[in-house]
């Protein structure tokens, strides 16, 4: 076991909200070159067949008024150029433009989906990505929406969800399948969900709501962290809406969601990053990892592989797709997602499809695998997709870095 | 060592008063939010506890903050409730064996049946 594994106390996970990693991360590329980003000659056709390049001029909010779609027909447009359903159609993620053309944008706007930010734009992802581990291949965990991505951080499977329908776990599908919370309490260890706070609330609202010693609010987990109070796991949701705060406050949207304001997103990642780093005990026993839960209907130019299925089958009509019966099979579009901790070496890029020798594929299920993995060996629940899902923790070494090699963001 | 040595980097400053807008119509999350919460609402308050709102009157994401505040409230103090009930039954619940349970469940039985029919028997005497 390496130094860095065995001073781990606690994992932490912040998941935001639909950008795909070329819109965040791509521009990396140019300086990091091993980073799988953007060349710039990456294009898809508009409406008159035109090819538009990538650009690197995202705009904070504003572009995206229109919100990309990003359910499992739209993906499925996006990913296959709008070739319908056939027995071996190819992938070649060319259908961006074509998809955000039906939300009501002009021809013109619907370019916006190719664009992307410069690195300096978006300052704390960006140099937390080139400063501790960047993943070239971590995919949501399905071609769709929130909800159903959003439960495979939980549970490792949606259930056989694609979509934003509300689904109950069973009784029986939860002695199966429990969520990693309920597992952790059932291992005698601690895990906590903590929402933004109650205006805001979380995302996974109708099965782990009925236990509330999960929840807590990010006032909380700030506290949690000075205190020396922090579970083994915990799992951070930014702030979904623009909501008036306490004694009159305006509190701003940090999920990054479109059209929410970019910049609001990245400082709260900052603000986590700075919580963990300023308390030394913390700092030395957190791993952090900062995901998006889905590309958001965000143009991306790799394109999804295939996965271990995890049991479970969408019907044509759940799909929304004629022909295609979904098997949990294929992954959904790459997102941004980025480990930190003081033990792991500057820069590293954990390579992704574009290296087929040394690719570790990634996607929601390694967040429970990871987690029962430090806290829970020899549990055994779980899906096969988790139970075969690539682990992270190895990316921790033996040398802790020295404070002057760890970043610290600050206010102008 | 120690944090100061750290070196610093700035994350960008804006402004958050212009970029602020709690009128800004719902994203199909947030719609989302809204009809998981509502079903919730339905599924586990009682009538007594429900908000009675109309979620298709919500519009605005400082409209369905409020909801989803008043909401999520409401299940904790549900969730605190129910949790305390149950923990209060398991406290009252005896803490014998299975087998001794078994043992004392068919016990009774006999008595009271021996009762009953003695029952009877002094009933019949009388």
């Amino acid at each position: 076991m390496s130094a860095g594994l065995d001073a781990l106390k606690h994992i932490v996970v912040l998941m935001m909200e639909n950008r795909s990693f070329d819109h965040m991360l791509g521009g990396l590329m140019k300086d990091h070159p091993k980073i799988n980003g953007l060349n710039g000659d990456e294009s898809n056709p508009d409406a008159q067949g035109t090819e538009v390049k990538v650009s690197d001029t995202a705009s904070y909010r504003g572009q995206l008024s229109h919100d990309p779609d990003h359910h499992f027909p739209g993906v499925d447009v996006q990913i296959y150029g709008g070739a319908g359903f056939a027995p071996g159609r190819q992938a070649n993620m060319k259908g961006f433009i074509k998809s955000y053309a039906t939300q009501g944008t002009s021809a013109k706007d619907s370019h916006a989906i190719m664009n992307y930010f410069s690195p300096d734009k978006i300052p704390v992802l960006t140099t937390l990505a080139t400063e501790y581990v960047v993943f070239n291949g971590w995919f949501a965990s399905i071609p769709g929406p929130t909800i159903c991505n959003r439960a495979f951080a939980h549970y490792g499977t949606s259930f056989g969800n694609v979509d934003m329908n509300m689904f109950l776990v069973t009784d029986a599908d939860r002695a199966r399948i429990p969520s990693i919370y309920e597992r952790m309490k059932q291992g005698g260890q601690s895990a906590k969900l903590y929402y933004f706070d109650e205006p805001s609330s979380t995302m996974e609202i109708v099965n782990l709501l009925k236990d509330q010693s999960f929840f807590a609010t990010f006032d909380q987990f700030l506290a949690d962290c000075k205190s020396g109070n922090l579970p083994e796991y915990s799992f951070i949701e930014p702030n979904y809406s623009d909501h008036p705060g306490p004694g009159g406050g305006q509190l701003l949207a940090t999920d990054q969601h479109p059209d929410h304001h970019v910049l609001a997103g990245d400082n709260f990642i900052g603000q986590v990053y700075n919580q963990i780093r300023s308390i030394s005990d913390l700092w030395k026993s957190t791993a952090l990892l900062i995901v998006y839960d889905e590309h958001g209907g965000l143009f991306d130019h790799v394109v999804p592989p295939s996965c271990t299925p995890d049991g479970f089958q969408a019907a044509e009509a759940a799909t929304g797709v004629p022909g295609l019966t979904f098997k949990f099979d294929r992954l959904g579009i790459r997102v941004p997602a980025v480990l930190v901790s003081p033990y792991v070496a500057r820069g590293i890029v954990v390579p992704g499809p574009e290296d087929p020798a040394h690719q570790r594929i990634f996607e929601h299920s390694s967040i429970p695998a990871t987690v029962t993995r430090k806290f829970l060996q020899g549990n055994d629940t779980g899906t096969a997709r988790e139970k075969n899902a690539q682990t992270f923790l190895d990316l921790l070494g033996n040398t802790m870095r020295a404070d002057n090699e760890c970043v610290f963001f600050g206010k102008k | 060592m120690a944090l100061k040595d750290a070196p610093i980097i700035n994350m960008v400053n804006f402004d958050e008063k212009e970029a602020y807008n709690h009128d800004r119509p719902i994203s199909s999350l947030i719609r989302t939010q809204l009809l998981h919460l509502h079903t919730a609402e339905n599924l586990w308050l009682p009538p007594e506890d429900r908000t009675n709102i109309n979620i298709n009157e919500l519009h605005t994401e400082k409209q369905a903050s409020e909801y989803i505040q008043r909401v999520t409230a409401l299940l904790h103090r549900h969730g605190r409730r129910q949790q305390k009930a149950t923990s209060r039954a398991k406290a009252h619940r005896p803490t014998k064996s299975a087998k001794a349970r078994k043992k004392a469940a068919s016990a009774p039985r006999k008595r009271a049946s021996k009762n009953k029919s003695s029952g009877k028997k002094r009933g019949s005497r009388r």
